[in-house]
C-alpha cells in the first residue's frame, strides 16, 4: 500500500516534472538551434529527464510504466527499479517526446523503514494498552473481588456478619450494600427460625419433665403398692418416649433446615467401633452374634455428631429387630457401610424411611429412627438403601 | 470419738434451686428433703444474683433459660467471683453448642431435660463431695468403703474388684440412698441415650445381680435391697 501510494507519489512528480518543464519552455524564446542545443546538453547531463524532439511525428500518448535499468548512481552494481514517464511535451509549437524517470529503489528501505517503525509504535502501544488494561481490571474490579470473597466464605451456620470492605466504586458500593442487607435479613430470619425450633422442643420438654419429677417422688411414697409401682414405671417408659419423639422432631427440623455443620473430618471405622462396644450389653442381652468387617482409616467429610446419630440408629433398629440368638453382621469397606440382621419377612421400601411408620409390631422406637438416617444420608451427601436377602434386612449407606 | 468425716457429712448441703418452673423446683427439693439437703429457690435472674452475691451453697442448679436473663451470665459472676459453688447446668436445650458453652464457662455438669431426680441427686452428690474432699474423698459405710478418687472399692479394708459399670452404680446408689429407684430409671442411667431405644431392661437386672454378689462374697451387709419385684433402694441409717 505504502509502495503504491509512493509510486503514484512518482508518477505525479513525474507529470508535474513534464508540466512544469512544458511551461518553462514556453516562458523562454529559443529559437530551434539553441533548443536543439540546450536539449542535447540537458540530456547529456541529466538522462533521467529525456527530451527529444519527436521526429517520428507519432504524437505519443502519456505511457507510465516501470522499468528496470541499471542504477543513475554509478557505485551501485545491482539493477534499480525505476518508473517512467512517456508523454509529448510542447515546445515551441514542436511535439518532443519526453521522458522522464524516477528511482524507486529507495523506496524499497523507506517503506522498510517506515514499517518498522510503525510496528513499533503499535507494538509498544499494545502492549502499553495490555498493561494499563491489567493494571486497571486488577483496580477497579479488586472491591468486586474483595466481596466475591467474603461471599464465599460466607456460612449461615455461624451467623457472623459480612463486613465488606468500603469502595469508592459506586456501582460495588450499591452491591455491597444490597448484599449487608440481605444476608443480615437472611440471619435474622436463619435465627428466628433455629430459634422457634429450639424453643418450641424445649416447652415440651418441660412438662414432660414435670411428669417424670412427680413419678419419681411417686415411688417413694411409703404406702405404695407393687401395682401402683408397676403403673407408674409404665408411665416413665411413655415418658421416655414422648420425650425422645420430641428429640428426634427437633434433630430432624434442624438437619432440614441445614443448622449442623457439614465440615470435619471423621473417622468412620473408629466412630463405628466405638458405638459397637458401647452397644455390648445389648447385644449380649439378645445373644445377638455380631460379626464385624470394618476396614480401617475410612475418613469421611461430614458432621460428627450428625454420623454417630446414623451408626447408632442403625445398629439400635438391627438389634431391635433381630430375634434372639439371631446375628447381626457389619461391615465398613469400599465406602459402604452396611448393617444385616437376621429377619424374616421383607420389609416395605416405600413406607420404611417415612417418618412414623408401623412396620413391625415392636413399638419401642420412636417411629422416626429411620426418617433421621434418611435425612441425615441426604445432608452429608450419602445415600442409604434397603433390601432384603437370604433372609436377612440388609441397610446400606454409600458415604 | 466420732471421726471429722461422719461430722462433715452430717452437715446440711445447701443447695440453690434456680428453676422458674416452681413444679419442677418443688420437685426438686421435695426429692432432696430426705437427705441432708437444705434447699432455697430463686425463680428469676435478679432473684438469683441477689441470692449468689449475699449467699454460698454447696451446690446451684441453674436453669438457663429464665425469664428476665440467660442464666449463663449467672455462671460468668460466680467465676468472676472466683466462688467455690458447684454449678449444675439444668436446661431443656440439649444443643451440643448449649452444652460446650455451659462447660466451658465453668459449669460442673450439664443435665438435659427431662431427667430422674436420682440421676441429678447423683450428681449433686459427687459434685459436693468432689469440691468438699478434694484430697481424699472417700465414702465411709460401716465395712463399706468406697474410694471415690481411686475409684476403688474395699469391705473390710480388702478391695474388690468391681467393673466400670458396677462401680458406676454403687456410687449411684450411694448418692441416692433410702430412695426407691425403679428399673427403667436404672436403665436410662446406665445406657444414657438408648436406653429407651430399646424395649428390653433386662441387663440392669444383670448389672446389680452382679454387683450385689461381689459386695455379698466380700462381706459387706445387704444395703441394696430389690423392692416391689424390679426395684432398688440402698439403705442406710
Amino acid at each position: 500500500m505504502i509502495r503504491k501510494i509512493w509510486v503514484s507519489e512518482l508518477d505525479e512528480h513525474n507529470s508535474i516534472l513534464a508540466k512544469t518543464t512544458e511551461e518553462h519552455f514556453k516562458e523562454i524564446s529559443l529559437s530551434d538551434e539553441e533548443l536543439n542545443d540546450k536539449l542535447s546538453f540537458w540530456n547529456k547531463i541529466q538522462p533521467g529527464v529525456f527530451i527529444e524532439k519527436d521526429l517520428s511525428g507519432r504524437n505519443l500518448k502519456d505511457s507510465i510504466f516501470t522499468a528496470t535499468s541499471k542504477s543513475l548512481h554509478l557505485e551501485d552494481k545491482t539493477d534499480d527499479n525505476f518508473r517512467v514517464l512517456i508523454t509529448t511535451i510542447n515546445i515551441n509549437g514542436t511535439p518532443h517526446y519526453f521522458r522522464s524517470i524516477a528511482n524507486y529503489e529507495d523506496t524499497k528501505e523507506t517503506v522498510s523503514a517506515i514499517a518498522i517503525v510503525t510496528f513499533f509504535f503499535i507494538g509498544t502501544i499494545l502492549l502499553g494498552l495490555l498493561l494499563i488494561n491489567r493494571y486497571l481490571a486488577k483496580t477497579i474490579w479488586a472491591p468486586f473481588r474483595n466481596t466475591l470473597d467474603r461471599l464465599k466464605n460466607f456460612n449461615l451456620n455461624t451467623q457472623t456478619k459480612i463486613e465488606f470492605e468500603a469502595t469508592d466504586t459506586i456501582e460495588f458500593d450499591e452491591l455491597n450494600q444490597s448484599l449487608s442487607r440481605l444476608i443480615a435479613h437472611n440471619v435474622s430470619v436463619y435465627k428466628t427460625q433455629k430459634e422457634f425450633t429450639e424453643n418450641a422442643s424445649h416447652e415440651l420438654q418441660t412438662p414432660l419433665a414435670i411428669l417424670k419429677n412427680k413419678l419419681d417422688i411417686l415411688l417413694q411414697s411409703d404406702d405404695l403398692t407393687e401395682k401402683q409401682y408397676n403403673i407408674a414405671e409404665d408411665m416413665n417408659k411413655a415418658l421416655s418416649r414422648s420425650s425422645r419423639i420430641n428429640q428426634n422432631l427437633l434433630l430432624l427440623a434442624k438437619i432440614e433446615n441445614s443448622q449442623f455443620d457439614n465440615a470435619e473430618n471423621i473417622h468412620f471405622d473408629e466412630l463405628l467401633q466405638s458405638s459397637v462396644d458401647n452397644l455390648q450389653e445389648h447385644f449380649e442381652q439378645k445373644n445377638i452374634l455380631v460379626k464385624m468387617e470394618i476396614s480401617k482409616n475410612v475418613t469421611v467429610n461430614g458432621n460428627r455428631s450428625l454420623t454417630e446419630i446414623l451408626i447408632n440408629n442403625l445398629l439400635l433398629n438391627a438389634i431391635r429387630h433381630t430375634s434372639v440368638n439371631g446375628y447381626i453382621v457389619i461391615t465398613l469397606k469400599n465406602s459402604i457401610f452396611e448393617v444385616a440382621n437376621s429377619g424374616e419377612d421383607k420389609l416395605d421400601e416405600e413406607l420404611l424411611f417415612k417418618r412414623f411408620s408401623k412396620l413391625s409390631a415392636n413399638n419401642s422406637g420412636s417411629g422416626l429412627g429411620l426418617a433421621i438416617i434418611k435425612e441425615i444420608s441426604k445432608s452429608q451427601n450419602w445415600t442409604v438403601h434397603y433390601r432384603f436377602e437370604n433372609n436377612h434386612h440388609i441397610f446400606s449407606v454409600n458415604i | 470419738m466420732v471421726s471429722l468425716e461422719k461430722v462433715k457429712y452430717k452437715l446440711l448441703m445447701k443447695i440453690l434451686i434456680i428453676e422458674d418452673e416452681e413444679e419442677l423446683a418443688n420437685s426438686i427439693a421435695e426429692y432432696l428433703s430426705g437427705e441432708n439437703y437444705l434447699c432455697e429457690f430463686a425463680s428469676t435472674f435478679n432473684e438469683a444474683r441477689n441470692k449468689i452475691e449475699v449467699f454460698n451453697y454447696d451446690c446451684i442448679l441453674l436453669d438457663i433459660t429464665l425469664p428476665d436473663g440467660n442464666g449463663l451470665k449467672i455462671l460468668e459472676e460466680l467465676k468472676k467471683e472466683n466462688k467455690q459453688d458447684g454449678v449444675i447446668i439444668i436446661s431443656a436445650k440439649n444443643s451440643l453448642d448449649d452444652r460446650i458453652n455451659g462447660l466451658h464457662i465453668g459449669a460442673d455438669d450439664y443435665l438435659t431435660k427431662p431427667f430422674h431426680l436420682s440421676e441429678l441427686t447423683a450428681r449433686i452428690y459427687s459434685i459436693i463431695r468432689r469440691k468438699q474432699f478434694s484430697n481424699a474423698n472417700v465414702v465411709n459405710q460401716n465395712e463399706l468403703q468406697i474410694d471415690l478418687l481411686a475409684k476403688t472399692v474395699s469391705v473390710n479394708n480388702e478391695i474388690i474388684a468391681l467393673t466400670k459399670k458396677e462401680f458406676d452404680l454403687l456410687v449411684y446408689f450411694i448418692g441416692n440412698k433410702n430412695k426407691v429407684i425403679s428399673k427403667s430409671t436404672l436403665a436410662e442411667h446406665l445406657s444414657g441415650d438408648f436406653a429407651d431405644m430399646l424395649e428390653n431392661h433386662d441387663f440392669v437386672y444383670a448389672h446389680v445381680k452382679n454387683l450385689k454378689k461381689k459386695l455379698y462374697d466380700a462381706g459387706c451387709d445387704h444395703y441394696l435391697k430389690t423392692v416391689y419385684g424390679t426395684g432398688y433402694k440402698w439403705e442406710s441409717l
